[in-house]
């Protein structure tokens, strides 16, 4: 499921991302687990907790990364 | 890219230590170089770049030298214009690297860390933020680490100064140290490496209950209620503004300028000069030496000063980009991500940083369209004192209009300009900083940096704008250039003839295009039209001068072109239907 579905407080496990040198340097790597801290209206960012640091992703980069379901909320 | 700010050219001597500074984004870095530097800091840019560096010096015992502040990057893969900086000021050498490592997200700074190790130059780690990893319940043992990485590791909490006096003394130390580089490790295995030494130096105790700090976190990236919030902080920052501005003024700086400086003045010069031209252009009643000092220091000084002290506060606390993050939606309708905000929000303290703030956009679409916004619609610090000062007393409607008809602008230009510029704007893919309350030092420096430029690059300007003006008005070059516009002022615009001069002034200094109206005593829908023209009216030369150094002359030109001639049209537009509806009315 792309990552742009998400739901809020949800966690998920990453399963594939594009190859974006930011992606990866911001700590996303295949395996990566965050939680949906919040999303935005009009297709604005979704910002993800990974570890203790939040990260605003792009809505259409956040449909570009596929992930797994870990925890719902 | 061999050529490079003159700070950094000279070559530092035996005795003078040059030290670079580095970490990722949002790791507190800045703090720790005000902490460690001195009074001389400066900031410059990187030729060849968009990249500004700042240098300061440093004293320490007996030891002298310069810390760079080098621009924050997550790696040196030289992926964008900061990470090239970082290589380049890298591959120059230094007598050490001090690299700043965030405790609470260790994993990730290791990243840069490791990168590190492939130069010969000396690295001390810099374990930042230990307090706040603390109260996340993550605890590093540094002396470990600095086995894993082979190099020194001092943990410190850079804004309560703990730690910098051991740090300063390890680097003073490695710095006349040789160090062999490391060879260079694939990112697969960087990556293995980083996790094994995260599990071996850190533990990590779930706590369940969030500070108060770490609910506010959650609450402004979230629509709820993070817009409200977001709109409190701007009425409140816009509070401080005006009325801290009204009140400075009123009871501080226009006494004083009015009551003693130009009176002082005016005596001196009446003693020197004789009457006549010369005295009425130095004293008269748009004098240089009147006008000169009242215009600048008592009504566009205060609101520039007190427009940094709250924008710059906001910027350290780390909250701006969490108003990118809720904008972004709205922004992207017209063409441009929501962290473009924070240039835009700059605009409103001076476009000339603003414009130099869009470099941080990664895309040129959204340069241009920010840099047009802000030229068009955004009136900037001195032009709202200027609006304040006109409308602020007589109608506070008409003030509230103007700003509401300035995002109407924003909008409506940034809809045509997406549509006419081609290209497309970068996706937001951003790291929200944590909040937290700004460090003293770390602010002084900033406000007074900012303070410094605003003197060099304003009021110089307008000065000679003053200058100009004086000359006209009391040389009787006015009356002609009057006679000229005036049908066009009086017939479209309706305001009086002597309006002619602020329009021409309004090239120099956009506020000068409203100070000018201070003094003629119009109406209520006289002010509002003058107000308008000056709201989208041409930019100011020194504007000019950046759009023009910054993308080129056709663009600066074209940008004038267009403001000069929406001024006039809405400027009429809103005199002819406001003129027909009081006719109706009365």
């Amino acid at each position: 499921m792309p990552l742009a579905h998400g739901e809020k407080l949800s966690t998920y496990r990453i399963e594939k991302l594009p190859n974006s040198h930011l992606l990866k340097v911001l700590g996303f790597r295949k395996g990566t687990q965050f939680t949906i801290q919040s999303k935005q209206p009009f297709k604005g960012p979704i910002v993800v907790k990974v570890g203790n640091r939040s990260i605003a992703i792009d809505y259409d980069i956040a449909s570009e990364i596929l992930v797994e379901e870990v925890a719902h909320n | 890219m061999s050529c490079h700010g003159a700070a950094l050219q000279e070559k530092p001597s035996n005795d003078k230590m040059k030290i670079l500074l580095m970490g990722n984004p949002n790791v507190g870095k800045s703090v720790v170089f005000s902490k460690l530097t001195g009074v001389h800091v400066d900031s410059s840019n990187y030729a060849g770049t968009t990249v500004d560096y700042t240098v300061g010096d440093i004293n320490f015992g007996s030891k002298q030298g310069v810390l760079i502040d080098v621009p924050g990057t997550y790696s040196l893969e030289a992926t964008n214009e900061a990470e090239k900086v970082a290589v380049s000021l890298l591959e120059e050498g230094a007598d050490a690297v001090i690299c700043v490592l965030d405790a609470t997200h260790l994993e990730r700074n290791l990243g840069l860390a490791f990168e590190l190790k492939e130069y010969p130059i000396p690295v001390v780690y810099c374990l930042n933020l230990m307090d706040v990893a603390e109260r996340h319940g993550i605890k590093i043992d540094a002396e470990k680490l600095s086995e894993e990485l082979g190099s020194p590791v001092i943990p410190t909490i850079a804004i309560k100064n703990k730690g910098l006096r051991e740090l300063m003394e390890m680097v003073v130390k490695l710095s006349k140290e040789e160090k062999e580089p490391e060879p260079r490790l694939d990112e697969q295995e960087r990556w293995e490496r980083i996790q094994e030494i995260v599990s071996r130096v850190q533990t990590k105790i779930d706590k369940k209950e969030l500070t108060f700090i770490e609910k506010l976190e959650d609450w402004t990236v979230q629509p709820w209620p993070g817009i409200p919030i977001a709109l409190l902080v701007l009425i409140a920052s816009l509070g401080v503004v005006v009325g801290g501005g009204k009140a400075l003024r009123a009871v501080v700086l226009l006494p004083l300028v009015k009551q003693v400086i130009v009176p002082f003045l005016t005596k001196i010069v009446s003693l020197i000069v004789p009457a006549g031209i010369l005295r009425n252009v130095l004293v008269g009643e748009f004098g240089i030496l009147v006008i000169g000092i009242e215009w600048p220091f008592a009504l566009i000084l205060p609101y520039v000063f007190l427009f940094y002290v709250v924008f710059s506060f906001l910027e350290d606390s780390g909250y701006l980009p969490r108003i990118g993050v809720l904008a972004d939606g709205v922004l992207r309708r017209i063409g441009i991500q929501g962290g473009n905000i924070i240039p835009m929000m700059l605009g409103y303290g001076c476009a000339v940083p603003a414009i130099l703030g869009t470099r941080a956009a990664s895309t040129h679409k959204e340069r241009i369209m920010v840099a047009s916004l802000v030229s068009f619609a955004i009136p900037c610090a001195s032009q709202s004192g200027a609006f304040f000062a006109l409308l602020g007393d007589r109608s506070i409607f008409a003030l509230i209009f103007v700003y509401l008809l300035s995002i109407l602008a924003i909008l409506a230009v940034g809809l045509v300009l997406n549509k006419i510029i081609p290209g497309r704007s970068q996706p937001l893919l951003l790291e929200v900083p944590n909040l937290l309350l700004p460090d003293k030092d770390a602010y002084k420096k900033k406000l007074k940096l900012r303070m410094k430029h605003f003197m060099m690059d304003a009021e110089g300007a307008m000065f000679f704008g003053i200058i100009i003006a004086a000359i006209i008005a009391e040389t009787g070059v006015l009356n002609e250039f009057s006679k000229l516009l005036g049908p066009f002022v009086e017939g479209w615009l309706g305001l009086p003839r002597e309006a002619s001069l602020s329009l021409l002034l309004g090239i120099i200094r956009r506020e000068l295009a409203v100070l000018p109206l201070l003094e003629m005593n119009l109406n209520t829908l006289q002010l509002t039209v003058g107000a308008i023209v000056a709201l989208f009216y041409l930019p100011c030369l020194s504007v000019f001068g950046v759009l023009t150094k910054e993308f080129s002359l056709k663009t600066a030109l074209f940008i004038g072109a267009i403001t000069i001639v929406s001024a006039f049209f809405f400027g009429g537009l809103f005199n002819q239907i406001g003129s027909l509806i009081i006719g109706v009315m009365g």
